[in-house]
């Protein structure tokens, strides 16, 4: 059979999407083989240290914070029956909602010495200038703190969806040999879960790691800030890809350890003969502490922000709705969602070829493709402008000046590769609802190609479809540290101009972004919590 | 023969209506095995679970070597009450080897690794020593569950069913296997079964739940 007709379209498109995708990566690998400045060495003998310590220091210490709060929440919501469990089981996500930098900016509000709580404190209690009530926050421990209130859900997520395919029948042997009901927790229910729970920490310590808004406003000197001051403050790009090529190797690690456990976490329920936890009632007391257990998380990571943020609103009168506000509002969620769409399309594009072919070279090619979601914006932005520098020099030098550098083809085409695990995942989901016979019955009435996939597949595949534009969407809003680099001279969006007002201290006028970017990113909590109301197994227990 | 277990005149109901089990008595002799019989949903699940103390009566009592363990106002917690469970889905702890699993219950014991050795080999199972359950056959894990049930030389054995998910030949052979072991060691058993044949090759004894009565035969 000639090559062309096995080597269709359907295998050449997963294969190009992979190399484009790749290519920016792969620019940032390749620089660890070029020649190293003098900045490189100012850097490796004066501040390299502090990036790995602190970056270190960091993922460990949100790491053990986000693995206690995000197991012991998902073990009770799971377990007991207690005031306010239905709440819980989807409210101990809403910190999702707020990014990191967010959160940081609010807590900067609310604790630095002039900030609305020291204040609160101060004339409560009657202190003194000098004596505050509660410590400074611009420092790691603050960060530390900001991180673990705003990622733990990851871990929550994960842990309560093992702990649910936990069978009874296991913890009761665990019983009769000997373990209390507490010891039951720490001994076979939390090891058992072990491979998820790291699943989830790699997540956290991913995002910890690709963080740049946060950690700048705080002023910690970590990997991101270091590739950006190299970047902008020496004008050293190729020491900025140095940089970025160690990062990525350590977050390279993080996700293969995730991987790998992710693998392994499938190892929880081993009986076909699955029996659900028994869900306990408990005394007030204990109902009392449950409640305030799973409370604190969300009235740090989410009410206390939320606070702050109303609070500035108030102080800003009528300032708020402005011209200003509404433009950067357009711009991002016409970028958003037309970045969205497109990345949409690509998903269902190479998930279709998956199904239409069933081709191991595009089965291979398609996990690869998800490795965008590891990557921090940043170090992605420096690839694309490197990637983007060389297209108009050698390529498109026939155009006057840079056609694809500082243009806005640099963002859409971050934000895809960045998402495209998103929506990956809500079309293999959707796909997996519908069963091979409907290919089949198409085909032998000659239904192929993309016949099939508009006439058939498509209208099937809508709420995918749309689903998958939604969670892109906000994630894409959310997005700093890319669309800082990437974006075209003078063009706001509204993470931008958050985090622009947040670095001069504006804290008052970064509200209205604020609120827009936390409104937008409530979007996928609403399909979280659907899928954790379906999750619930109550009434087989 | 001295009596293990003692139940008297208990009663059990989910809900305000509903009684799985109504005035039931009973007591096991050491060395003694019992099976209990009946149709799926009468409450023989639950009677065992009453004895192992994962549920509390709503009334009578549970006594162990004379030992008041269960009534409408107390319950000995299970860990307390020395007892093997044996359940149909082996419930193996999945993070744990073969031989961790083994040894779960006997962890404070200084010559821990010798007996589970001991068990594994009673159990033919001992070349699976450093196997994860996902890795074994279904016919291995049950063994496997047998060996930590007994290692922990329980006062009585309590067997839910544990060879419903195995096929015909295995279990047979699984069968023969396991009575030989109970009746060497001398253990009180409670086997909790749907099938007669079975009940009838292990016991000494057969209680049968109907709804409304008990026979014993």
């Amino acid at each position: 059979m000639p090559f062309f007709k096995i080597f269709t379209i359907w295998h050449a498109l997963p294969i190009l999407i992979l190399l484009l995708f790749f290519s920016p990566i792969l620019i940032i690998l390749f620089s660890l083989f070029s020649d190293y400045s003098e900045n490189w060495e100012h850097i490796y003998n004066y501040v390299l240290t502090d990036y790995i310590v602190n970056s270190l220091i960091l993922v460990l210490g949100v790491s053990i914070l986000v693995i206690i709060i995000g197991s012991v929440t998902a073990w009770i919501v799971t377990n007991y029956d207690f005031t306010g469990r239905r709440f819980f089981e989807w409210g101990l996500i809403l910190p999702l909602a707020i990014p990191p930098y967010i959160l940081a900016y609010t807590f900067t509000g609310l604790f630095d010495s002039y900030g609305t709580l020291n204040e609160l404190a101060g004339s409560i209690f009657n202190l003194q200038e000098s004596g505050l009530f509660f410590p400074n926050i611009r420092n790691i421990y603050g960060a530390i703190l900001v991180f673990s209130f705003t990622l733990y859900p990851y871990v929550y997520l994960i842990c309560r969806t093992a702990f649910l395919n936990q069978s009874r029948s296991m913890f009761e042997v665990g019983r009769t040999l000997g373990l209390s009901q507490k010891l039951i927790f720490l001994k076979l229910a939390l090891p058992i879960v072990r491979p998820a729970l790291i699943a989830g920490t790699m997540i956290v310590a991913m995002e910890t790691l690709s963080d740049f808004g946060a950690v700048d406003h705080f002023a910690v000197s970590t990997f991101t800030t270091g590739i950006f001051r190299t970047w902008y403050g020496m004008y050293d790009l190729t020491t900025a890809m140095q940089l970025a090529s160690m990062l990525l190797i350590f977050i390279t690690f993080c996700l293969v350890i995730e991987r790998t456990s992710r693998r392994n976490a499938s190892f929880s329920t081993i009986s076909s003969n699955f029996k659900p936890m028994p869900i306990k009632k408990l005394s007030s007391q204990q109902s009392f502490l449950c409640f305030l257990v799973c409370f604190i998380p969300i009235f740090i990571g989410f009410v206390l922000p939320i606070l702050e943020i109303l609070n500035w609103s108030l102080r800003f009168n009528s300032g708020f709705f402005e011209k200003h506000f509404f433009r950067i509002s357009f711009n991002t969620i016409s970028l958003s969602v037309f970045s969205a769409i497109l990345c949409t399309f690509i998903a269902m594009l190479i998930n279709f070829s998956i199904r239409y072919q069933n081709s191991s070279i595009i089965k291979v090619t398609n996990p690869f493709l998800n490795i965008g979601y590891a990557v921090p914006g940043l170090i992605l932005a420096v690839g694309i402008v490197q990637l983007f520098v060389f297209l108009d020099n050698n390529i498109l030098n026939s155009f006057d000046g840079y056609f694809v550098t500082g243009s806005i083809f640099g963002l859409i085409f971050a934000y895809i590769i960045k998402s495209y695990a998103l929506a990956n995942s809500t079309y293999e989901a959707g796909y997996q609802k519908i069963s091979q016979t409907v290919d089949d019955t198409a085909r032998i009435l000659k239904s192929k190609g993309f016949n099939l996939l508009f006439r058939v597949h498509f209208p099937l595949l809508k709420t995918s479809f749309f689903t998958s534009i939604l969670l892109v969407t906000s994630e894409v809003v959310k997005e700093l540290p890319a669309t800082l680099v990437l974006r075209p001279f003078n063009f706001e969006t509204l993470a931008v101009s958050t985090y622009i007002y947040a670095s001069e201290e504006r804290m008052i006028e970064a509200a209205a972004p604020a609120t827009a970017i936390i409104l937008i990113g409530l979007i996928p909590i609403f399909f979280l919590t659907k899928m954790i109301r379906a999750s619930r197994l109550e009434d087989k227990r | 023969m001295k009596t293990i277990l003692e139940i008297s005149d208990l009663s059990h109901s989910y809900g305000d209506e509903i009684f799985t089990i109504t005035d039931f008595s009973f007591s096991l002799k050491e060395g003694e095995i019992t099976s209990i019989i009946g149709a799926s949903g009468i409450g023989k699940t639950t009677l065992l679970r009453i004895i192992a103390g994962l549920e509390q009566p709503v009334e009578g009592e549970v006594r162990i070597n004379e030992k008041l363990v269960s009534s409408k106002n107390f319950i000995l917690p299970p860990e307390k009450r020395n007892l093997g469970l044996v359940v149909e889905d082996r419930a193996l702890f999945p993070h744990l080897n073969v031989k961790k699993n083994v040894m779960f219950g006997i962890n404070y014991i200084e010559e821990k690794e010798s007996l589970a050795r001991e068990y594994l080999e009673l159990f033919k199972v001992l070349d699976l020593e450093e196997k994860f359950p996902h890795e074994i056959s279904a016919g291995q894990q049950q063994r496997v569950a047998f060996a930590r049930a007994l290692i922990t030389n329980p006062d009585i054995l309590l067997l839910d069913e544990p060879f419903a998910a195995l096929d015909k030949k295995l279990k047979s052979e699984l069968h023969v296997e396991t009575k030989k072991i109970f009746k060497e060691k001398g253990l009180s058993v409670i086997l909790v079964t749907h099938d007669e044949e079975e009940a009838e090759y292990f016991s000494d004894r057969i209680i049968e739940f109907q709804e409304n009565k008990i026979i014993v035969r």
